[in-house]
C-alpha cells in the first residue's frame, strides 16, 4: 500500500516532465532547424572545399586549410582592419555625437522638432542614402563637399576613390544615417535620471561639467552599455551601406575597394563571387569570435563601477 | 437557385480543370540572361511603337510557332549572375537555358552544371562561327554552348573635344594618347578635373583587366603559361604594360575618380570600350551622337591587339526539357531567316548593338555592322585575342583588377602590384592545374 502513492506521484512527475517538453518542443524544433543545425553545418563546411555548385557530399575535407588561407589572404586582413576601424568609429564616435545632440535637444526649444530632424535619416532607405551621398555630396567633380572646399580655395578630394579617406567618408554617412536612433535612446536615458540628483549636486556647488561627469555619465552607464553592445554587434555585421557605396565593385566606378572592404562584404564575395563556401564559412566563425570578444570586453569595462541591471 | 449554383460550380470546376490541363501539357522553359531593359523588351520610339525587337519578342514568336512551349525570361544583373546560378541550383529551381560569360565556363563545366550541345549544333558552331568565338565557347577542350556575342575593345573618342584642341585624328600610338589625354583634360580653378582627357573605370574587373591585357599582349607579354600553371603577369612586358597605364595618371590625363560612364555626358574625351556600348551612347548623346562619337583601334605600343570575351548560350544539365531547350536555341541562333541572318544575329546587331559571332550574321548586316561605331570593332576582330578560360577565372580577374587599381592609386609600384597579383594567382592555379 505504501508504494502506491509514490508510484502515482512518479507517474505524475513523468507526465509533468513530458508535458513540459511537449510545450517546449515548438521552440526546441525552431532552434534546432534555424540555429543548431545551421551552426553545425557551418562548422562542417568550414573544414571542406566546396563551391556550392556541386552537392555538399562531393566536397573535399581539407582540415584547417580554409582557416590558414584566410589568415594568409591580404584582403581578409584588410577587411578585419577596416571593420575594426568601422566598429570603433561608427559606434563610439557616433555615441559621442549622439550624446552631445541629445543633451542639446533636451535643453532647447522645439525639442520634438529637432528630434524628428535628427531621426529622419534613420527612416530613409540606405540605398537612397548611398545614392545621395555617393553621386551628389561626395562626387569629385561638382559634388557638394568639393564645391564647399572650392569656396575656401581648397583642393578637391576624391572622397570615395582615395584609399586614404574613402573608409572615413562612408563611416561619416553611416554615423549620419544611424545617429537618430542613438539620440532617441540617449534622450530616454537622460530623462530617466531623477532631478533630485542634479539639485543635490547644485547644492553641493557642482559646475555643469561636474554634474555631467559625476551624475549624468554614471547614470547613463546602462544606456551606454546597451548602445555599445548592440552597436558593436551591428557594426561588425555592417554590409549594405559600404556595398552600395562601392565595395560591391562591379560598375560602381569606386576604385578604393580594398580600402573600404568590410568583413561581411569579404564573406559575401568569397562565398558568392569566388565560390569558396568553405573559406567564407571559416571567415564567418572568425567574425563570430571577434564579436564575442568585443562584447565580452565591453561588458567587462562597463560593469566595472556597477551597472547593476546588467549583472 | 440551388440548381443554378450547382451548374455554376460545375462550370467553374470544368474551366479550372481545362486550364490546368492545358498548362500541364505545356513545356515550360526558363531562360536566364544578363540582358535587361531594351535588350529584353525591344527599342520603342517616342510614341511607344516598337522600333527593334528585344529578346521577349523573339521568344513570343517562338511560342506562337510552338504553342506547347512556354518560355519565361529571367533577367539577372551581370555581377549577380554567377551567384544566381549557384543559389538556384542549391534551391533546385535552376533555369533551363543560360546565356553566360565564357569566363565562368570551366567552373560550371567542372561542376557538371552545363552540358554540351547536341552533335548537330556542335558541327554548326565549328563550321559557322568565327574562330575566336568557337575558342570562347570551348571549355576544357569541348564546345559547351552556342556563341552569342563576341566582345572586343576599341578606343572611343569625342571628335568635338579632339577638334577643339586641334587634333584631326585619334591617337595612333600609346604615347600619342598619353600626350593628348593630358592636353584634353580640363580642370577648374581648384584643380579638379571637370573633363577627363582619358578615363578608365575602376571597380569593374572587365573594364580594368581587358584594357590591361590588350597592352600586355601588345608588349609581347602573356597572362598565363600555356598549361595554365603559372601567371606570367610580372614579366618585364607586364610591368611595362602597367607602367604605360600609369603614365596617363602621372601626366594628368586621368585620375582615380574617372569613369567611362561619363562619356555620354561629354565629360570624358577618350575611353577604351567594348562594342555593346553603342546603344547607350546613342541614347545618351541623342542628336549629337554622330557629331561626337569616333572609334579607332586601341593606340598601340608595338602592334595592334585587343582583348576579347565571349558569351555563349547553353542548357542546364539538370533541365527536364533539354531537347526543347536546345530546339529553341537552334531556332534562335542557327536557323536563318529570309535575310540570311539568324534571329539572335538580328537581336545582337539591331537592338543590343553588339557584335554577333556567326559568320552569316557578320556578313549580312552590312548597314548596322559597317556604321560609324561597330565597323572598327569588326575590323579589329582580326587583332583580337581571347581572354583565357581558366578555373576560378572570376576570382583571378578580381585579384588582377585589385592589384592594378592599387598601382593606379599609387599604393604600389607596377612591379609590386604585378608581383602580388602573380603570387595570389599562382596559389589559385596550383589548386586546379
Amino acid at each position: 500500500m505504501s508504494g502506491l502513492p509514490s508510484e502515482s506521484s512518479r507517474r505524475r512527475s513523468v507526465q509533468r516532465t513530458v508535458t513540459g517538453y511537449l510545450f517546449l518542443s515548438p521552440a526546441i524544433v525552431f532552434y534546432l532547424i534555424f540555429l543548431i543545425i545551421p551552426v553545425g553545418m557551418s562548422v562542417y563546411i568550414s573544414f571542406r572545399k566546396w563551391n556550392m555548385l556541386v552537392p555538399l557530399s562531393s566536397s573535399t575535407f581539407i582540415g584547417l586549410k580554409n582557416y590558414q588561407d584566410l589568415f594568409r589572404d591580404e584582403l581578409f586582413l584588410c577587411a578585419v582592419k577596416n571593420t575594426l576601424i568601422w566598429a570603433i568609429g561608427t559606434v563610439f564616435l557616433g555615441m559621442l555625437i549622439a550624446l552631445v545632440i541629445a543633451l542639446l535637444i533636451l535643453n532647447i526649444r522645439w525639442a520634438p522638432f529637432w528630434r524628428f530632424l535628427v531621426f529622419a535619416p534613420v527612416v530613409t532607405p540606405l540605398v537612397a542614402v548611398a545614392r545621395i551621398w555617393g553621386s551628389g555630396i561626395y562626387k569629385t567633380s561638382g559634388g557638394m563637399l568639393n564645391s564647399i572646399l572650392a569656396m575656401w580655395q581648397l583642393p578637391p578630394q576624391h572622397w570615395l576613390a582615395d584609399s586614404r579617406i574613402a573608409l572615413f567618408s562612408i563611416m561619416s554617412v553611416a554615423i549620419w544615417a544611424s545617429i537618430g536612433s542613438t539620440v532617441i535612446v540617449f534622450t530616454a536615458g537622460l530623462k530617466g535620471i531623477p532631478d533630485e540628483y542634479y539639485q543635490a549636486a547644485k547644492i553641493d556647488g557642482a559646475s555643469p561639467w561636474h554634474e555631467f561627469r559625476h551624475v549624468t555619465l554614471p547614470l547613463l552607464r546602462p544606456t551606454i552599455l546597451f548602445l555599445s553592445v548592440t552597436g558593436l554587434i551591428g557594426a561588425w555585421q555592417a554590409f549594405d551601406l559600404v556595398f552600395q557605396m562601392g565595395a560591391g565593385g562591379t560598375q560602381s566606378g569606386v576604385s578604393a575597394v580594398k580600402a573600404i572592404i568590410l568583413l561581411n562584404v569579404y564573406l559575401y564575395q568569397t562565398a558568392f563571387q569566388n565560390l569558396r563556401m568553405g573559406r567564407a564559412t571559416a571567415g564567418a566563425f572568425v567574425l563570430f569570435l571577434i564579436i564575442l570578444c568585443f562584447t565580452f570586453v565591453v561588458l567587462r569595462v562597463l560593469r566595472e563601477g556597477g551597472v547593476e541591471s546588467y549583472e | 437557385m440551388k440548381r443554378a449554383l450547382t451548374i455554376a460550380l460545375c462550370l467553374l470546376v470544368v474551366m479550372v480543370l481545362a486550364t490546368g490541363g492545358t498548362q500541364a501539357a505545356k513545356t515550360r522553359l526558363v531562360l536566364q540572361t544578363h540582358w535587361s531593359d531594351f535588350q529584353l523588351e525591344g527599342v520603342v520610339d517616342e510614341n511607344g511603337k516598337l522600333v527593334s525587337k528585344g529578346l521577349r519578342q523573339y521568344v513570343e514568336e517562338y511560342m506562337k510557332l510552338k504553342p506547347d512551349v512556354e518560355i519565361e525570361l529571367q533577367s539577372v544583373p551581370m555581377e549577380e549572375y554567377l551567384q544566381k546560378i549557384l543559389v538556384s541550383r542549391s534551391a533546385g529551381v535552376s533555369p533551363d537555358i543560360y546565356i553566360i560569360r565564357s569566363l565562368w565556363g570551366v567552373q560550371l563545366e567542372d561542376s557538371g552544371i552545363i552540358e554540351s550541345p547536341p552533335p548537330a549544333l556542335i558541327e554548326d558552331v565549328k563550321k559557322n562561327y568565327v574562330p575566336a568565338a568557337v575558342e570562347g565557347a570551348t571549355i576544357n577542350g569541348k564546345i559547351m554552348g552556342i556563341p552569342v556575342e563576341v566582345g572586343n575593345y576599341c578606343l572611343v573618342y569625342n571628335k568635338a573635344h579632339l577638334a577643339e584642341k586641334g587634333y584631326k585624328a585619334p591617337p595612333n600610338t600609346w604615347d600619342e594618347m598619353v600626350d593628348m589625354a593630358s592636353k584634353l583634360t580640363v580642370r577648374d580653378k581648384t584643380g579638379a578635373i571637370t573633363r577627363y582627357g582619358f578615363s578608365f573605370l575602376a571597380g569593374w574587373d572587365s573594364a580594368v583587366v581587358h584594357p590591361f591585357l590588350g597592352l600586355l599582349w601588345d608588349m609581347g607579354g602573356e597572362y598565363l603559361s600555356p598549361d595554365y600553371k603559372k601567371s606570367l603577369l610580372n614579366s618585364p612586358e607586364g610591368i611595362k604594360a602597367l607602367e604605360a597605364e600609369l603614365e596617363l595618371f602621372r601626366t594628368g590625363g586621368t585620375d582615380i575618380s574617372g569613369s567611362v560612364w561619363e562619356f555620354p555626358q561629354q565629360k570624358v574625351s577618350m575611353i577604351i570600350m567594348a562594342s555593346w556600348y553603342e546603344n547607350s551612347l546613342k541614347q545618351g548623346l541623342g542628336a549629337d551622337y554622330e557629331k561626337v562619337v569616333g572609334v579607332a583601334p586601341i593606340p598601340k605600343v608595338n602592334k595592334n591587339i585587343n582583348a576579347m570575351y565571349t558569351f555563349f548560350a547553353t542548357v542546364d544539365s539538370g533541365s527536364r526539357h533539354k531537347k526543347e531547350a536546345w530546339d529553341f536555341l537552334a531556332w534562335f541562333t542557327a536557323e536563318e531567316t529570309a535575310n540570311k541572318t539568324t534571329r539572335l544575329g538580328d537581336l545582337m546587331v539591331e537592338t543590343i548593338g553588339s557584335v554577333p559571332a556567326r559568320k552569316t550574321d557578320l556578313e549580312n548586316h552590312p548597314k548596322d555592322l559597317q556604321d560609324l561605331y561597330t565597323k572598327t570593332f569588326i575590323d579589329e576582330l582580326k587583332n583580337a585575342k581571347h581572354e583565357p578560360n581558366m578555373a576560378q577565372a572570376a576570382e583571378i580577374n578580381t585579384i588582377l583588377m585589385q592589384e592594378i587599381v592599387e598601382a593606379w592609386h599609387g599604393s604600389k609600384t607596377a612591379k609590386q602590384a604585378l608581383d602580388d597579383a602573380t603570387k595570389k594567382i599562382n596559389a589559385i592555379l596550383a589548386e586546379y592545374y
